[in-house]
């Protein structure tokens, strides 16, 4: 235990004390009183604030008792976001914090920690963040597990879709009998930008392709996946190796899982997809091959289209990636590799809306409910919006267009970009069997 | 009152006058010092009594980083630390490195006692494999989530795995009219027995990638590499007649083109290493280039060194170690550290800086091309990679080491103390069983010879000889490298790697051969089996002359070592068999 702060004090306050006693026995030989009173004065603050160090340090309850009441400090929105938003939901939390806003007369901060969708439900699911059992409270904690709740335990969780939020709901709907994140009302989970599953493929790539193959879809990737002879075999250069696909491990991003969704998709031609379908050993089969041109199977990464920039065609000749990553590394990939990206819309389109979902349980206080509301709609709000739409994403605030100002959209139509999608068909949410079928089937066939 | 009794009194009042106020200024100190820790103890609510082991304010981030780029990473840091950044509870952000290999940074953060917070290999298969290792312990079923020990991986400087070679020698691989790639490298090195390439053990990314390309190759397939085709006794076959072309192994790329750098192309014709690291080399970064290194990408495809920065999950740090991490991170993706990285080799992870611009060294006349590579290598799965770094253990190239203990009586006191652990650490550091190890002991003549065998069958005669180990008489170094020599001729097993670990602390000075006449039998008997001679020089009186011309006339190294850093030095040394 460190007793230095009440040694130096105690130190100050007896030094005080004889200087105190020096200058009464000076006044009372005629001398001034003025000196002996500022020192008795020093001398009984310090003893006290000695005696106050003491006993919290030293007294019966020294290690969980404060001798005080303990001011309150800032409430604390701790947002746990995913990798495609982080930039800009911290650029906004920035902004946000330097505003100085406040709840319940306390000023607000917030806190983004990047996390891959999957990863963080995975920590749901293990209870890695400390979520309280149903029969406990707050109050039974120890002041170690009461403190980690109230510096890491995340008020607001942005995942990459609302599938995620589904899932999590289910997995404490059976520990507490209830949602953690809310469907309607005000707290509940919010979409506050989307982003679309797009084909993003290297120019000479693509166009070899295009010309053996015709339109870009599922099926030509499956086709050149498994060409044996490799690019020779589909109209490319030798140099160019196999064909190889940019898809993310969904174990590690779940962008994977889209990816998988979407190829379900297109081989069944139809929008919703049950168990049986991704369990249909023909078509495992087919996704199985389709698998085998990814280039790390391992997934050294979890964020691909950030592979795909830096180690450009050498990893990739093109894959199903989120609009908006694809958008911003747009103009690095046509620098570094003098070969720019298209980009092809598919036809059953999957896309990430990136709900704002704020935790619903014990474990955060009201005020910090109330302040991730504050910053959900400074989110939405216009300004932001823009800065949204500026990063690549699609904005959900009517307010705000794409096909205005010099943004990413507008700058990369050239490459394939379209402000509307008219011609897809949105993929409906699969449900959390289907998820989980293709999740063990990966696991078995593909990343074991 | 006299005038010099009232000079005494005023020179009493004044000091006085000086004492109190000196004593007022203590206590305003004292005091103020007490009331701002109370007031901060205050502002910390909900804190457990901190203990002195656990600090939970901390904000000094150790960061666990590769050998090859600890010199950038340092120098980064240092400027990092330099700009006195601050939590918002005024905790000073400090970045500390450790350095490790990559496969040391696994293990250490898997037995949950690593001595770091964050991690930066070579490469991210060892994040995976970390992360892989870390979920199987937790016996994760398929369709679960696994838990990871990392969190994600941020890039700040990205370098393809290369084939260094020679100018010359890349010429006569057929660069640059046709494109290179590992089986032009295996064939020419199982057709040329002069031709002389190296890659680092499997602990290394460069080294795993050169392992990995010849298991394809053995497995006749250029994906879908699977533990059982890694498994297969063909493949193994086939590996192994590679791996017996490779000269030696080693601590690293780093080490090995240090060397390249100081003995030029009769070193080695080629080797494995990182795009960034044979930059460095034609830059001059190691010296004056002897020749030029031409950076031969793989034609059946590479794999990339991506440097990730990670945080460890468990221990979970501090918040405020986090924040520090935050912060690094956000310094190593700036504008100013990003060209740095770029000048040092690197590509940046900022796409927005030209590769082909005036500040670039990746250029043709440093030996490489930015646009490359056109393919990479299919990574198998964590489970493949595991099988394969095992496999290696198997297949790669065997040795015979002969160790000469210079036992001579200036080695007295902890001079042969330290040799002693030195060589028991050695002994213990060999990966493998099968590797034949014996040794020669001398003084004033050979006074004990171990003969060379298996480590399964010698490890105890080994041991009990290192123990017994008493120091005395003269120093007859040259007769003892002889002895080692001749035994190793007389095994003539040109399939293993054949070497002697030689130390002396002194001069020679009881030998019946001279150092002409045993270097000339060095190279005769070189012709028909090459016996490698690393010349250990243990304290400043060893004769470096005579150290020097044995390394030179067998193809070695000289390596210098003091009783504090001798058992390193022989751990080091192991890495080479």
């Amino acid at each position: 235990m460190n007793l230095a702060p009440i040694l130096v004090t105690l130190g100050g306050g007896l030094l005080a004390l004889i200087l105190a006693i020096y200058f009464w026995m000076s006044a009372s030989r005629g001398g001034r009183r003025t000196q002996a009173v500022f020192f008795t004065i020093l001398a009984v603050v310090l003893l006290i604030v000695a005696a106050g160090l003491g006993w919290q340090r030293l007294g019966p309850n020294a290690s969980s008792q404060q001798l005080v009441v303990v001011p309150r400090g800032p409430v604390q929105v701790r947002v746990l976001v995913a990798l495609p938003v982080e930039p800009w939901v911290r650029e906004a939390a920035r902004q946000f914090n330097e505003k100085g806003l406040r709840q319940d007369g306390q000023p607000i901060e917030v806190q983004v920690t990047a996390m891959d969708g999957l990863a963080a439900l995975g920590k749901f699911d293990r209870n890695e963040f400390g979520a309280l059992t149903a029969n406990q409270t707050r109050d039974q904690l120890s002041a170690q597990e009461r403190q980690k709740l109230e510096t890491t335990f995340p008020t607001v969780w942005i995942p990459d879709s609302r599938y995620l939020v589904e899932l999590a709901n289910a997995l404490y709907k059976e520990r507490l009998s209830r949602d953690v994140f809310l469907t309607d009302g005000e707290y509940r989970a919010r979409p506050i930008a989307v982003s679309l599953f797009t084909w993003g493929l290297y120019s000479s790539r693509a166009a070899a392709l295009e010309k053996k193959f015709g339109k870009i879809d599922w099926q030509v990737i499956h086709d050149a996946a498994i060409a044996k002879g490799g690019w020779p075999e589909l109209g490319g250069d030798p140099a160019w190796g196999f064909f190889k696909l940019v898809v993310p491990n969904p174990r590690r991003n779940v962008g994977g899982l889209a990816a998988m969704i979407a190829a379900a998709g297109e081989y069944y031609d139809k929008p919703n997809i049950s168990v049986a379908e991704v369990t249909d050993p023909q078509f495992q089969k087919w996704l199985k091959e389709l698998m085998g041109a990814l280039t790390d199977v391992g997934g050294a990464s979890a964020y691909t289209a950030e592979d795909f920039a830096l180690f450009g065609y050498s990893v990739g000749d093109g894959g199903q990636l989120l609009e908006s990553d694809l958008l911003n590394n747009m103009a690095g990939i046509q620098k570094r590799w003098a070969d720019p990206l298209v980009i092809r819309y598919p036809k059953y389109v999957t896309w990430f809306d990136f709900p704002f979902s704020i935790w619903m349980g014990p474990e955060t206080t009201a005020a910090e409910k109330n302040a991730a509301l504050q910053f959900e709609q400074f989110l939405l709000s216009t300004e932001m919006q823009k800065l949204a739409v500026a990063q690549g994403l699609r904005p959900v605030n009517n307010q705000v267009s794409i096909t205005a100002g010099d943004n990413l959209f507008v700058q990369w139509q050239s490459q394939g970009i379209e402000a509307v999608v008219p011609r897809t068909t949105r993929m409906a949410t699969p449900s959390r069997d289907v998820l989980q079928a293709l999740l063990r089937w990966f696991d078995l066939n593909v990343g074991k | 009152m006299s005038r010099r009794k009232k000079n005494q009194q005023q020179v009493a009042t004044r000091l006085l006058v000086g004492i109190l106020g000196i004593l007022l200024v203590m206590c305003v100190v004292l005091g103020i010092t007490g009331i701002s820790v109370l007031i901060e103890s205050f502002r910390q609510p909900g804190q457990p009594a901190a203990s002195p082991e656990v600090n939970t304010h901390n904000a000094t981030l150790t960061i666990a980083v590769s050998p090859e780029k600890a010199v950038l990473l340092k120098n980064l840091a240092d400027k990092f630390n330099a700009r006195n950044l601050r939590t918002p509870d005024r905790q000073p952000m400090r970045i500390e490195l450790i350095e490790l290999k990559p496969d040391e940074m696994v293990e250490k953060a898997l037995a949950g006692q690593a001595p770091f917070q964050a991690l930066t290999p070579d490469s991210s298969l060892w994040l995976d494999q970390l992360n892989y290792r870390y979920a199987q312990a937790q016996q994760t079923e398929p369709g679960a989530i696994p838990p990871r020990l990392t969190g994600d991986g941020v890039r700040y400087a990205v370098t393809p795995i290369v084939i260094a070679a020679w100018e010359n020698s890349a010429r006569s691989l057929g660069w640059p009219d046709k494109a290179v790639g590992w089986t032009a490298l295996q064939t020419r090195a199982q057709q040329d027995a002069n031709f002389k390439w190296n890659h680092p053990s499997t602990a290394h990314a460069s080294g795993l990638l050169a392992t990995l390309a010849e298991f394809y190759a053995g497995a006749g397939v250029q994906r879908g590499l699977t533990a059982e085709m890694a498994q297969d006794p063909k493949t193994l076959e086939f590996v192994s007649s590679i791996e017996k072309t490779v000269r030696y192994y080693g601590e690293g790329e780093l080490t090995v083109i240090q060397r390249a750098a100081q003995e030029g192309p009769k070193y080695l014709d080629a080797f494995v290493t990182p795009e960034q690291l044979l930059v460095a080399f034609n830059t001059g970064v190691f010296g004056k280039p002897p020749a030029r290194l031409i950076a031969l990408y793989p034609a059946e495809g590479t794999l990339w060194a991506d440097h990730p920065l990670a945080l460890l999950e468990m221990p979970e740090p501090t918040a405020n170690q986090r924040r520090t991490f935050q912060a690094f991170r956000e310094y190593l993706a700036s504008a100013e550290v990003q060209k740095e990285i770029l000048r040092a080799g690197y590509r940046p992870a900022d796409l927005s800086l030209s590769l082909t611009g005036p500040d670039s060294p990746l250029t043709a006349a440093n030996g490489v091309d930015p646009m490359q590579p056109k393919t990479t290598l299919q990574l198998p799965s964590p489970d493949v990679v595991v099988v394969v770094q095992n496999a290696w253990a198997v297949t790669k190239r065997r040795a015979n080491v002969m160790l000469v203990v210079d036992t001579s009586g200036s080695m007295r006191g902890e001079k042969l103390a330290n040799m002693q652990i030195a060589l028991r650490t050695f002994l213990t550091q060999i990966p493998s069983d099968q590797e034949r190890i014996g040794l020669v002991e001398f003084n004033t003549t050979v006074t004990s010879i171990i003969e060379l065998d298996t480590l399964a069958k010698n490890r105890g005669a080994l041991l009990r000889e290192i123990d017994g180990l008493q120091a005395n008489g003269n120093t007859a170094f040259l007769d003892a490298v002889r002895t080692a020599y001749r035994r190793l001729q007389q095994s003539s097993d040109g399939e293993r790697i054949n070497a002697i670990v030689a130390m002396t602390d002194g001069r020679e000075n009881a030998s019946v051969i001279t150092l002409q006449q045993l270097v000339a039998e060095i190279r005769a008997g070189n012709q028909k089996t090459p016996v490698i001679i690393f010349s250990v020089a243990y304290g400043s009186d060893a004769d470096m002359k005579i150290l020097e011309a044995l390394a030179e006339a067998s193809g070695g190294q000289v390596r210098i070592g003091t009783p504090e850093t001798i058992r390193e030095l022989y751990k080091i040394l192991s890495s080479y068999f």
